[in-house]
């Protein structure tokens, strides 16, 4: 059970986050702000073809050019290949024999300065011969040209295949059945900081490098494997971090890359992506073709689920495995789907690698929650009830074989209904205003074997402040003022108190990083725990000095003092010490002061992504709701966002402040931006809005107010009951605003985003159809 | 992301810029708020060898009224203009299409309004960078024989996005050209050559000095599409100035309609405007004919190559003339 | 091709500066004089993060070329604190949680400041104009608006101010 308590005195508060003084002075160091002695300009010359082999590379002009310190091509890496898994080891770290979109890498450049690296670029000769390329997933499956990696048939890189219970059967049992497909194109995490990463070797051949990541012991081990170096020779150091949002999980090829220009040139590399590559040449969100098959008994109640989705996944594998199972995973956690049979596939295709994104499949979730939607107004059920007859329940298993302890999915419902005044409103808005929900839920972690567990130092400083040692890393979404809470509540001090080295690997232990919304879940409970051990021995020392049981005291505001004590209060200085004096009592009889704890979820380590999908997949879920009231223009199509109404259920709150940020952020991600204005546009394999000015993030004139609800569920395993916070809000928040957007038309969607032009379309078709109508009725009277 | 490398050039005077446009003509680009003109030479469309600012030009800023014309320096910013009151009450459509400009912070302080008229034509496939257009053969505007926008173009379609450009022609608005020892002056509708290539019909000596607009007894409006409400350029825009008749009460005597962000230069519809002369003010049946006149003849020049659908834009048209028209016929009335 | 040297007032302060005519003034700012506060996201003016005041203005340092920035004052948001003591806004920012990754901050600060300065007392919608050309991808932008808002309205109740209910004068 989860020893949470009410009377938390740093945690559950709202506190204005640790980093951000240093954000707003403008000292926060980010890796392009980063001037090492001698540094190098390092560039990176892509491949502007989608399919063609390498036939030659000449080097020699732009290694005359003079200010070039050094080239490095694919003949240095000597062809090997890396890939998140055995099997999805499918890219080299520069391109030796052929490319396979346009933007990947073929060759790096450092040179003393940027104008001078350019200019190398140009100079590097490639010959290339061009290969029939193949863009359309669909097609690459069935293309008969060469295929985009030789091993995988079909172009398929992928095929997850989920079945259980008995989908047929119950499918026979049905009331009414639906089949829908739903299809949504590729979208992009535009973080605010491009991608950058700075290398070197220092005095000891030990490689140093700073980069935006999502766990700097996912960038350090493939580097160490590449560089033959043993792990405590690779130090992915700390720095501040532009936002991630599942786009950095793993290692970049120009992270490789840099480090090799930096140990051929013996000198410090930075590279700098420019915003075009920032958005090619990382990573995308996967378009999505997706039909699902739903069954329902005369109640709306699920019984049986078939859904077939089509995954572009670009030219390389990525975190692909994971990538086709998480937009499934999520919807069977947020919906009871007992039986359900999900057949999902990821394919090559000669655009840019796609990985995982903040909303997982906005095509899938807001198609499955148009169907709900579809199959409740067909039995006359309003979208709500719909939702609660399917919402998952705490004391569950998902279908596949997940246990599902805490869970409040039904309390995110109904608080999000109170607020948004969902009941008044739906039905009854003027024309053109509508109203939607969508639910969600996400996972805290995934089987990761032997990363998927963290482990904290603490130690204490004479002075009595206390320095916390954890791998987790802050990507911008406050991490690390959790880790200091979280010490800051169990050692008794106060957050300025606690000094934070994080996201290290020299001197942090491993942690399964940020990308599974698992860093408060597992991170933050390392922490929980080293801090927990440390104050043991706190107790111990002051325990005797106090003269009473080390588990009659307590620690706040500096002081260890003896609990539930009468006397304490009104005569502290007998019941009470500074930790500060108990740490230096402990020194001077020989015991320094520190601690460790770890924290290992207890998942199925047999589950895998391919071949067993079943088991516990992690020990917590996040639920969230969103509701939406749109007003649509329907002369243009445009739609205005009235309200949105934010509520999930995070476990347990640590800071109010920093959650409602992550709430307002997700929505916008998720809702505003992923349902309203956000996809990429190609031609011929060529991404044509990969800047922010044709690529259309939300603007703060067009955000409505958003209404943000914590709802607490103090999961059993959690720190302090806590969960994840704001993932399930980017996903519901999509569902959420297609749904009112097809309330506000009539016409249920099935292609996302919902741009001005396919609600105006759809506006027309609906009014077509209801003219066609009159006269065929006009016709008959 | 580098500019590629130019010359500098700071003239204290319109002489002296005058004289240094005549020596470098080609080679040299005037640089005033910087916020196209930068950009594009950041993709590396454009390589001038100098760039001459107009930095120290403060006798290129003013908005005044003489001779029953507004008349806007050319280096004015966009800021003054939508302060200015003059603009607001006798260039409504101007004020209103300089308000929606990209977001204050980007063009309105910076940018001016000489700079918006000037804005290149643009087109997705075309305003790339380096990276982006090679690999591929180049297009008309890049210098090839290539049409991605359009298969089989003969030339280039780029699109005139300006904001400034659709309001200015739709108030009859003229400019004056300088040159080394003299200037002329000549209609805006003239000066857009529908080659979207080189757009303007302007010589590499010469420099944009003065916008003039003529005060006549007309309201105007402007109307622009845009996906988020600010940033964004318009992927349709609308200006409309109209005329009341002297004699016959809300009876319309002229109306001007132009539509912008839909062809190589500001479209001037003639049928669409003549079809409402003698029209009644509150005949939103023939507004409604009008627009959607304009959509059929504005619709023939567009190509999908500024982001939405070309679709959507065509049918844009006519929702922007119609409410452009109903908000000058409100202004009318008043 | 030649480095011209230049004088720049950033911050009340002269430095003497070489650049290249095609060294922007984001360029010279972060490489030359150490200034890494103004960011470069977009590096084609749309963005935001690179704002900085030239003359009270805020203008996008990544579309300017440093050559032009002599003769004006110039404010980056290393300005903005004096000595150890942030600004109202800052502390604002601080206070209302509207800081995520950070890397939009400077240039939302300078944008923000740039607003109060013309309008003391901005309301939520002129706040959400001002700021429409300043991309942020973590908050959403609630946290910013409020504390933006709240700085020229400091009167105004906010649980999260510590100088909530103060009067300014």
């Amino acid at each position: 059970m989860s020893d949470y308590t009410s009377d938390y005195t740093i945690v559950g508060k709202r506190m204005p986050r640790v980093d951000s003084r240093a954000k707003v002075m403008g000292k926060a160091k980010f890796t392009a702000d980063l001037k090492l002695p001698g540094m190098l300009v390092g560039k990176i010359k892509r491949s502007p073809y989608a399919h063609a082999r390498i036939l030659n590379i000449d080097t020699s002009k732009a290694e005359a050019l003079p200010g070039v310190k050094a080239i490095v091509t694919g003949k240095e890496t000597k062809g090997v290949k890396w890939g998140v898994f055995a099997y999805t080891r499918d890219q080299q770290f520069i391109q030796i024999e052929k490319v396979r979109y346009i933007g990947d890498e073929v060759a790096g450049v450092a040179a003393v300065d940027e104008d001078t690296a350019l200019k190398a670029l140009d100079l590097i000769e490639v010959t290339y011969e061009e290969l029939p390329p193949v863009f359309d997933p669909m097609e690459a499956m069935v293309s008969e040209t060469e295929l985009i990696h030789e091993d995988f048939p079909n172009n398929i890189n992928v095929h997850v295949n989920i079945d259980t219970g008995n989908v047929d059967e119950n499918f026979e049992k049905a009331y009414y059945i639906r089949e829908d497909t739903y299809v949504a194109p590729e979208e992009s995490y535009f973080q605010a900081e491009p991608y950058a990463v700075a290398a070197r070797f220092d005095h000891e051949d030990c490689l140093e490098v700073w980069c935006p990541n999502g766990g700097p012991h996912m960038k350090s081990k493939p580097l160490s494997n590449a560089f033959k170096l043993p792990l405590h020779k690779v130090k992915v150091k700390k720095i501040a971090i532009g936002g991630a949002f599942g786009g950095r999980s793993e290692i970049c090829p120009v992270d490789y890359i840099c480090a090799l220009l930096a140990k051929k040139t013996k000198r410090p590399v930075r590279i700098q992506f420019t915003r075009e590559e920032n958005t090619i040449a990382t990573r995308q969100g996967h378009a999505m073709i997706t039909t699902h098959k739903t069954g329902v008994d005369k109640d709306g109640r699920v019984l049986a689920r078939e859904t077939t989705c089509y995954m572009d996944g670009g030219a390389y594998s990525s975190t692909g495995p994971i990538a086709t199972s998480v937009p499934f995973l999520s919807m069977e956690q947020a919906y009871r789907m007992e039986s359900v049979r999900y057949n999902g596939y990821r394919i090559y295709t000669n655009k840019p690698i796609r990985g995982m994104i903040r909303t997982h499949g906005r095509g899938f979730a807001c198609g499955l929650d148009t169907q709900l939607d579809m199959i409740a107004d067909h039995l006359g059920i309003d979208p709500v009830e719909m939702r609660l007859r399917n919402s998952r329940q705490p004391g569950e298993y998902t279908s596949t074989k997940s246990y599902v302890d805490s869970c409040a999915m039904d309390e995110t419902i109904h608080k999000a209904v109170e607020k948004s005044g969902f009941k008044e409103k739906w039905g009854k808005l003027p024309p053109y205003h509508g109203i939607g929900i969508g639910t969600n839920s996400v996972q805290t972690g995934f089987p990761m074997g032997i990363r998927g567990g963290s482990q904290s130092f603490i130690k204490f400083n004479e002075d009595g402040e206390a320095t916390v040692m954890s791998g987790v890393v802050d990507n911008g979404q406050g991490n690390d003022n959790m880790l200091v809470q979280i010490a800051a509540e169990e050692l008794g001090l106060l957050p300025e108190d606690i000094h934070l080295v994080s996201a290290d690997t020299e001197t942090t232990s491993s942690d399964p990083g940020s990308y599974s919304q698992v860093s408060t879940f597992v991170g933050g409970h390392a922490v929980k725990i080293a801090a927990q051990n440390c104050r043991e021995k706190l107790f111990e020392v002051a325990s005797k000095l106090l003269k009473v049981e080390p588990d009659k005291l307590a620690a706040k505001n500096r002081l260890i003092f003896v609990k539930d004590d009468p006397g304490s209060k009104r005569c502290k200085a007998s019941k009470s010490i500074p930790i500060k004096k108990v740490v230096r009592i402990s020194l001077l009889n020989f015991n320094s002061v520190n601690a460790e704890g770890g924290y290992w979820p207890k998942v199925d380590m047999k589950r895998e992504w391919v071949k067993n999908p079943y088991g516990q997949m992690c020990e917590a879920f996040s639920f969230g709701t969103t509701i939406v009231e749109v007003k649509v223009d329907p002369d243009t199509g445009q739609v205005e966002v009235l309200e949105a109404t934010a509520a999930q259920d995070v476990g347990y709150g640590i800071n109010p402040l920093v959650l409602e940020g992550q709430f307002e952020g997700a929505l916008t991600m998720g809702g505003q931006g992923g349902m309203l204005t956000e996809y990429h546009e190609w031609k011929d394999g060529r991404c044509i809005n990969p800047t922010m000015l044709d690529y259309k993030l939300p603007l703060a004139c067009d955000m409505p107010k958003i209404n943000t609800i914590i709802v607490e569920s103090i999961d059993p395993k959690g720190p302090y009951g806590a969960k994840e916070a704001g993932m399930s809000i980017a996903m519901s928040a999509a569902q959420g605003y297609s749904a009112a957007v097809s309330n506000a038309i009539g016409v249920y969607m099935d292609s996302f985003p919902l741009t001005p032009d396919k609600i105006l379309a759809a506006i027309k078709g609906k009014k077509a159809q209801a003219e066609k109508k009159t006269s065929k009725n006009n016709a008959v009277n | 992301m580098r500019l590629p490398r130019f010359d500098y050039l700071g003239p204290e005077t319109l002489d002296q810029t005058l004289d240094l446009l005549a020596t470098h003509k080609d080679d040299a680009k005037i640089l005033a708020g910087g916020t196209d003109l930068l950009v594009r030479m950041k993709k590396g469309l454009l390589k001038p060898k100098t760039l001459i600012s107009l930095k120290a030009l403060n006798e290129l800023s003013y908005i005044n009224k003489k001779d029953g014309c507004i008349k806007i320096g050319a280096r004015t910013s966009i800021a003054d203009i939508i302060a200015s009151d003059l603009i607001q009450k006798k260039a409504k459509a101007l004020f209103q299409a300089c308000e929606k400009i990209g977001a204050i912070t980007i063009q309105h302080d910076r940018g001016t309004i000489g700079g918006n008229i000037l804005q290149d034509n643009r087109c997705h496939h075309y305003n790339q960078s380096d990276f982006h257009r090679s690999g591929r053969q180049a297009c008309h505007k890049d210098g090839g024989k290539i049409c991605y926008a359009r298969e089989e173009a003969d030339r280039c379609n780029s699109t005139c996005q300006s904001d400034g450009a659709t309001a200015l022609m739709t108030l009859n608005a003229k400019i004056i050209l300088a040159r080394k020892g003299g200037e002329r002056t000549m209609d805006l509708a003239d000066f857009y050559t529908t080659d979207g290539i080189m757009p303007f019909a302007m010589e590499s000596h010469e420099l944009l000095k003065e916008i003039i607009i003529p005060i006549g007894g007309a309201q105007s409006a402007y109307k622009r599409l845009a996906y988020r409400s600010a940033i964004d350029y318009p992927i349709v825009c609308a200006g409309v100035l109209l005329k009341l008749s002297d004699t016959q009460k809300n009876e319309i005597d002229d109306v001007r309609i132009v539509v912008g962000a839909m062809g190589r230069s500001p479209l001037f519809l003639a049928q669409a405007s003549s079809s409402l002369k003698g029209k009644k003010l509150s005949d939103t049946v023939a507004f409604k004919r009008a627009a959607d006149i304009a959509m059929d003849n504005a619709s023939t020049f567009a190509v999908h190559n500024v982001g939405a659908t070309l679709e959507y834009r065509c049918a844009m048209v006519s929702q922007m003339v119609f409410q452009a028209l109903e908000q000058a016929a409100l202004a009318a009335r008043e | 091709m030649e480095k011209i040297k230049i004088t720049l007032n950033i911050n009340d302060k002269p430095y003497d500066v070489r650049v290249f005519p095609n060294d922007t003034l984001l360029e010279v700012l972060r490489d030359e004089l150490d200034l890494t506060g103004s960011k470069e996201s977009c590096g084609e003016g749309v963005c935001g993060s690179c704002t900085v005041h030239m003359d009270g203005n805020p203008v996008r340092s990544c579309l300017t070329l440093a050559m032009e920035a002599t003769g004006t004052k110039i404010k980056t948001v290393e300005g903005l604190a004096t000595e150890d003591d942030l600004s109202d806004l800052q502390q604002s920012f601080i206070d209302h949680g509207a800081v995520q990754c950070g890397f939009c901050t400077p240039g939302m600060l300078m944008s923000a400041d740039a607003l109060l300065n013309k309008n003391s007392k901005p309301d939520e919608k002129t706040v959400r104009k001002a700021l429409a050309g300043n991309i942020c991808r973590c908050t959403g932008y609630a946290k910013i608006v409020e504390a933006v808002a709240h700085t020229g309205n400091p009167q105004d109740h906010c649980p999260d101010c510590k100088t909530g209910g103060k009067t300014k004068e």
